[in-house]
């Protein structure tokens, strides 16, 4: 089974951020960078198929972004995957679907049976590039998967909706989101981190043709407001209930 | 030369030509083991020979045991001569050391063997009826070779009995001297019915036996536990308590050599074979276990059974790899399964590496200074190098290690939110303004975000500007060293973070660190210089320590109530480090109105607090809590506050103090000192 994981470099969440001087992106000073969570997962699905495969295969590990993204594919390969494509980017483009092209196009003739993407990027919060991908490449396409089964060219995935969750059945080769709770990302050995060193990582420019998306202002949220406190006894619930179903209207 | 002696010279040669192919035997097993040079610090490595092997100081730890055993180790020491004499009478019946040493000498040498068969022959007998009616703990838990030790100290009393008898039947006979001899001369009254001749026989049939069974002794060693008889001392000689300041610094790795293929242990090839000759060395005494906290709680870990099993694995392995050689390379079906095993999973199981707390305890008690945390580091780093596995909730942690800086998941940007107000200036700062500060206050992760810790944080950073230190933070720059992922067998991760620490540190020069958490201070002081890192780092106690001596804190010492204060010794500062003395001359120094109490379990024989070892991101499921045992401890000693000196501890104590329902507070001994200071400082 051939398989290629969308992966994509994503600051690290626990980080203070500032916006740059232009006001248009993150100030990049001191930031840190690792592969976003989601991708993990998807990584990790694919490795986990390849080794029910009695390891046959490939796992191909493929980012678009800047030259420094290498590392991140190198973390996938560190984690097992067999190669890894980079398509190289000034910076990763906030226009999705320019990047859904990228990939298209280098997705297009690869032969894969199975592409896997993350559900979302903890940077953008889009969830859009993948869907994008299968319907340029005309593929089948399940989001947010958190339970998967492939049996010779047919998959089984349970896929998460607000509340509910339903499974789908689906002809390879496909594309699929993968969703909090499909598995844990296993941590590369030390072994895994020297044999990435010598696995293959091809560069090569994105096609990204015209971006028609583009950041015009970026504000840091609000600070959040102190919470309140009503009171430490049973008289503070009516008064409770009253406001979650009137201000924050979640009852 | 007599019939007698032709035939003893045929068994001494048979003795001997039995014993060097194993000798030899165990030399080469231990080459099977990785290479490791073991002859730096000859004069520390000597020392310990003569204090820790010679003098038995180790063994003497626990005073009665330890001095049984050591009667009977000095005995045989003296009594070799004995032996050689023996040996020497059976080739040549005439000979004594008389015959070639003047009498001024041989008298006392004569006393010698006489005295020291009865300071063998009297704990032989304690050491039996120890094993045999006393049973204690160590004794019987997970103890393997039980029924040998009697076999052998039974040997050693027939040995005792029959020299004695040997001498007494040579003092019946007419003429003989009995100069010196004081304790024939007590037995004799016992024999005064005996002819010269039956003595005779029963001396000649003695001496026999006597002979004999020590070249039965000699030659049963090596595939006894006791082969500590011939190896401990060469073990402790090459122990790791070598280099200064060096005790249970975990060893280097080299991550980059080209050909590595193995990274820490799976099986007996991977280990050094020091760790082999430890193997060797273990006489199943159980005085690691005895003190082991996981074992004590419950787990099942036992450091004895770490060597037992590592010696095992040894044996049957090499001797598999013997029998392949003596065929010609010809392996069986049977002999691969052998050697297909591993050490790691086969004899040792993950879950006994994983319930190390790496508190030193089994390395301390060990009287014959075998390294067992050696070789469960080793084995913990196949494991997480070689095979990425390990208890699923340490991922979050190394994640966050990596990501972060930090085993929590916390920004960088929140290191100093400590120090609002305080008006501490970061090394970035003092380098703006060419100023640079004395000292390098290192606050550590716990001491970053930890909401207890961070009390601990201000209480000493008050007490330094109270005294009116030229310090500095590094605020953000800070990130973790690595040491838990070293502890986790993650020396990769380790080194990364390390290696960013040490630059840090060498871009501003840095000199001098202080820092109130153990495991900081014990990596970048001990571990750093492995990788480049010179620092001079002390601990805050013994900083506090300095600066109450130099008379530079302004105490109101002089009001308060009289309190009890129970000190819990940390693993990384006691048995690491050996600092027992500081945080408790500092209690007494700044308060005197503190009465120090012990709990049971203090100073080299203190208990962890269950964090160590990476153990504080892993569950505690099986048996009891270690820091609840502990806790109870502490508080049976009636104490009204506990003390601590290491931000760890700390969380354990609290979390175990809780458990008991008790409420004991909890501080460090910068907080308690702090609360004392003269002059309010800034914002507590």
């Amino acid at each position: 089974m051939k398989i290629a994981v969308c992966i994509k470099r994503v600051p690290v969440m626990e980080t203070k951020f500032a916006i740059a001087a232009d006001g248009t992106r993150v100030d990049d000073a001191g930031l840190k960078y690792d592969v976003n969570d989601f991708d993990l997962w998807a990584i990790e699905a694919g490795l986990q198929l390849k080794e029910k495969n009695n390891n046959v295969g490939e796992v191909v590990a493929i980012s678009l972004g800047p030259d420094a993204a290498q590392e991140q594919i190198r973390k996938a390969l560190a984690m097992g995957a067999d190669r890894g494509i980079l398509l190289q980017a000034g910076s990763t483009p906030a226009d999705g679907l320019a990047v859904a092209r990228a990939l298209a196009a280098e997705l297009k003739d690869g032969g894969y049976d199975l592409i896997l993407f993350g559900r979302i990027a903890i940077d953008s919060m889009n969830q859009m590039t993948g869907p994008m991908v299968a319907e340029l490449l005309d593929l089948p396409c399940v989001t947010n998967v958190f339970r998967l089964d492939i049996t010779g060219t047919t998959g089984r995935a349970e896929r998460a909706l607000e509340g509910a969750s339903e499974v789908v059945e689906f002809p390879l080769p496909a594309l699929l989101t993968i969703d909090d709770g499909l598995n844990k990302e296993r941590l590369p050995s030390l072994k895994g981190i020297m044999a990435a060193k010598k696995k293959p990582l091809e560069v090569k420019p994105a096609q990204l043709g015209e971006a028609r998306v583009a950041v015009q202002k970026m504000v840091l949220p609000p600070e959040r407001a102190a919470g309140r406190i009503l009171g430490d006894s049973a008289a503070a619930v009516p008064e409770l209930v009253k406001l979650l179903q009137t201000e924050a209207k979640v009852l | 030369m007599t019939l007698s002696n032709l035939v003893f010279a045929v068994i001494l040669a048979g003795g001997f030509w039995m014993f060097v192919p194993q000798a030899q035997r165990l030399v080469r097993w231990l080459k099977l083991a990785r290479p490791e040079d073991r002859t730096d610090h000859p004069d520390i490595r000597t020392k310990n020979f003569v204090l820790i092997g010679l003098a038995q100081s180790k063994i003497l730890r626990d005073p009665f045991g330890g001095l049984m055993h050591a009667l009977v180790f000095w005995g045989f020491c003296v009594l070799g001569l004995g032996t050689l004499e023996i040996w020497i009478q059976g080739l040549y019946t005439p000979f004594t050391w008389g015959v070639i040493l003047p009498r001024f000498l041989y008298v006392p040498y004569v006393f010698s063997q006489e005295i020291f068969a009865v300071f063998v022959l009297m704990p032989v007998g304690y050491l039996l009826y120890r094993r045999l009616v006393l049973k204690p703990r160590r004794f019987t838990v997970d103890a393997v070779h039980s029924g040998e030790a009697v076999l052998i100290l039974g040997v050693i009393a027939t040995l005792m009995i029959t020299l004695l008898l040997v001498f007494v039947g040579e003092a019946m006979q007419p003429g003989a001297d009995r100069v010196g001899r004081p304790i024939t001369a007590l037995l004799l009254p016992l024999f005064r019915g005996m002819s010269p001749e039956t003595a005779h026989i029963m001396a000649r049939v003695c001496w026999w036996i006597h002979a004999v069974l020590i070249l039965w002794f000699l030659n049963h060693l090596p595939k006894s536990k006791h082969l500590h008889v011939l190896t401990s001392l060469i073990n402790v000689w090459f122990s790791n308590t070598s280099g200064p300041g060096r005790i249970g610094a975990m060893k280097p790795m080299d991550l980059e050599a080209e050909d590595a293929e193995q990274f820490g242990a799976a099986d007996i090839e991977h280990l050094s074979w020091k760790n082999l000759l430890d193997g060797y060395s273990c006489t199943e005494c159980g005085r690691c276990t005895a003190a082991c906290p996981a074992n004590i709680t419950g787990k099942v870990l036992s450091p004895r059974m770490i060597m037992v099993k590592t010696r095992a694995r040894l044996t049957e392995k090499a001797t598999v790899i013997d029998a392949v050689a003596a065929a010609g390379g010809a392996v069986t079906e049977t002999q691969q399964a052998v050697l297909d095993k591993h050490l790691l999973d086969d004899w040792i199981t993950e879950e006994e590496l994983w319930a190390c707390t790496s508190c030193r305890a089994c390395v301390q008690e060990c009287p014959v200074s075998i390294d067992q945390l050696e070789i469960i580091n080793e084995l913990r780093r196949d494991l997480m190098l070689m095979e990425s596995r390990f208890p699923e909730e340490l991922q979050p942690a190394l994640t966050s290690l990596e990501r972060n800086g930090s085993p929590w998941a916390f920004s960088a940007a929140d290191r100093e939110q400590w120090a609002e107000g305080m008006n501490i200036p970061t090394m970035a700062e003092m380098a703006a303004a060419e100023e640079k500060p004395d000292i390098l206050f290192w606050v550590g992760c716990a001491g970053s975000f930890d909401d207890r810790a961070k009390k601990i944080t201000v209480a000493f950073a008050r007490i330094l500007q109270a005294a009116n230190v030229k310090f500095a933070i590094l605020g953000q720059e800070e990130t973790c060293h690595g040491d838990p992922a070293r502890r986790m067998g993650n020396e990769y991760l380790y080194q990364m973070l390390a290696k960013g620490v040490i630059e840090t540190l060498d871009g501003y020069a840095v000199k001098t660190i202080v820092t109130f958490c153990p495991h900081c201070f014990h990596q970048m002081g001990k571990e750093f210089p492995d990788l480049g890192g010179h620092y001079e780092v002390i601990h805050h106690t013994e900083y506090i320590e300095r600066l109450l001596a130099e008379g530079r804190v302004p105490l109101d010492t002089e009001h308060g109530q009289r309190l009890k204060v129970a000190y819990h010794d940390s693993c990384y500062l006691g048995r690491y480090n050996e600092i027992y003395d500081a945080p408790r001359n500092t209690l007494k120094k700044a308060l005197p109105i503190v009465e120090l109490v012990e709990p049971k379990r203090t100073k080299s024989r203190g208990m962890c607090c269950g964090a160590g070892g990476g153990r504080m991101w892993m569950e505690e499921n099986v048996g009891k809590r270690v820091n609840v045992e502990r806790s109870e401890e502490l508080l049976a000693t009636g104490a009204d506050q506990i003390a601590v000196a290491c931000p760890f501890c700390m969380t354990m104590i609290n979390d175990g103090v809780a458990s008991t329902g008790r409420e004991v507070p909890v501080f460090d001994i910068s907080e308690i000192v702090a609360s004392k200071l003269a002059e309010p400082a800034g914002s507590a």
